[in-house]
């Protein structure tokens, strides 16, 4: 599972996830990608299961960049717990995702294997998302 | 070629809610700028810039600016703003061009072929550049560079130097020996029983390390502590 090697501190506070991607939200690397359209919190395992999803259909003969990672500290207070006594445990990391972000770029593929590719992986994601690829970018 | 005209009208208002109520009406805030007049804040018609970006010149068209009440200038994008959603043209700056001066653009470098190494080696052909940057005078600028691929075997590039230009009228201003495109072998992806997955998942679990505030007094019983501490405050909490 994807998390930092070294933090600065534990927990972090939780922050707002208004306004768009203005870094990240073109195709970088690869020839086609999956973009958010909407914000939210995208867990290590989400993401996990997307690459697994992703590599198993293309096999080989792609490549694939992942372009969000989850640095965020996600806390949680334990069950049956009375309030207070401070912040909860880190339970998983989170990456911050904003509409517009390309989370996953693909290349070496075609474009209709790329599509499926990225379906199954969008299954994966709690989020609305949208098939770019390079040659309708302006 | 395709010859260009944009129409353009002076922008006096500026302010984020002046430029929203322009794009809402299909046209969008654009800036003339370079050579020795003035910059000219103006809108310009969004659907034929987009017209441009999209033409087989792309970026690197040569059009005319006609701003209403003055003469035509020539004119190339210089860079423009897009939504990161929608894809809709935000802001375009448009630079004159004077034919007789050298100017730096970047060119498009697209491949054909399927490579050798890939066809009979197993790789994965990979595009590291997709554009390469020259000077040359903008009547010399070439539309894309079109290269064969299909010689290309494993380990082996394709480097900016191999490009087809003419060095007497276009100078390459990336570094030659710059890697283009090459074919890699991608690493296997290990099968991983779902049992197993699970276990790793578990074990992975532990929280990264804390970088200690102050100086290096990291000793090894420090490091080994963390961990504990998060599980006495998970104790502690069910306790309650």
């Amino acid at each position: 599972m994807l998390m930092p090697k070294k933090v600065k501190y534990r927990k972090q506070q939780r922050g707002r996830r208004s306004g768009k991607a203005w870094r990240g939200g073109s195709l970088a690397f690869g020839e086609y990608g999956l973009k958010a359209l909407e914000p939210a919190w995208i867990t290590d395992r989400q993401i996990e299961a997307s690459r697994v999803a992703i590599t198993r259909f293309i096999k080989r003969g792609g490549k694939l960049w992942i372009r969000i990672f989850p640095d965020k500290p996600f806390t949680k207070k334990p069950a049956e717990t009375r309030m207070g006594k401070g912040k909860g445990p880190p339970e998983h990391w989170v990456a911050v995702v904003k509409p517009g972000r390309v989370m996953f770029e693909m290349s070496g593929v075609d474009l209709a294997a790329a599509k499926e590719a990225m379906e199954l992986a969008a299954h994966k994601l709690p989020i609305r998302t949208k098939f770019v690829s390079r040659a309708e970018e302006l | 070629m395709e010859v260009f005209v944009v129409e353009a009208t002076p922008r006096e208002e500026r302010g984020k809610g002046v430029a929203r109520r322009i794009r809402r009406t299909g046209l969008v805030p654009a800036v003339l700028y370079g050579g020795k007049n003035k910059p000219v804040p103006m809108t310009v018609n969004a659907r034929q810039v987009a017209r441009i970006l999209r033409s087989e010149t792309g970026h690197n068209t040569i059009f005319s600016v006609q701003v209403a009440g003055n003469k035509e200038e020539k004119a190339m994008v210089k860079d423009w703003q897009v939504d990161p959603v929608s894809g809709a043209l935000l802001h375009v700056d448009l630079l004159r061009i004077a034919m007789d001066v050298r100017m730096r653009v970047r060119v498009p470098v697209h491949v054909f072929g399927e490579p050798e190494g890939v066809k009979l080696q197993g790789g994965v052909f990979e595009m590291v550049t997709r554009e390469v940057e020259l000077e040359c005078l903008p009547g010399d600028i070439p539309e894309e560079f079109k290269v064969d691929v299909s010689g290309l075997t494993i380990g082996k590039q394709l480097r900016a130097a191999d490009l087809p230009f003419d060095p007497d009228k276009v100078k390459l201003v990336t570094d030659p020996q710059r890697v283009l495109a090459h074919v890699v072998i991608l690493k296997k992806e290990e099968e991983v029983a779902p049992a197993e997955a699970v276990a790793a998942t578990e074990a992975v679990a532990a929280e990264p390390e804390v970088i200690k505030k102050g100086k290096k007094e990291v000793e090894e019983g420090e490091e080994g502590a963390e961990p504990e501490k998060a599980e006495k405050t998970e104790k502690k909490g069910k306790e309650k």
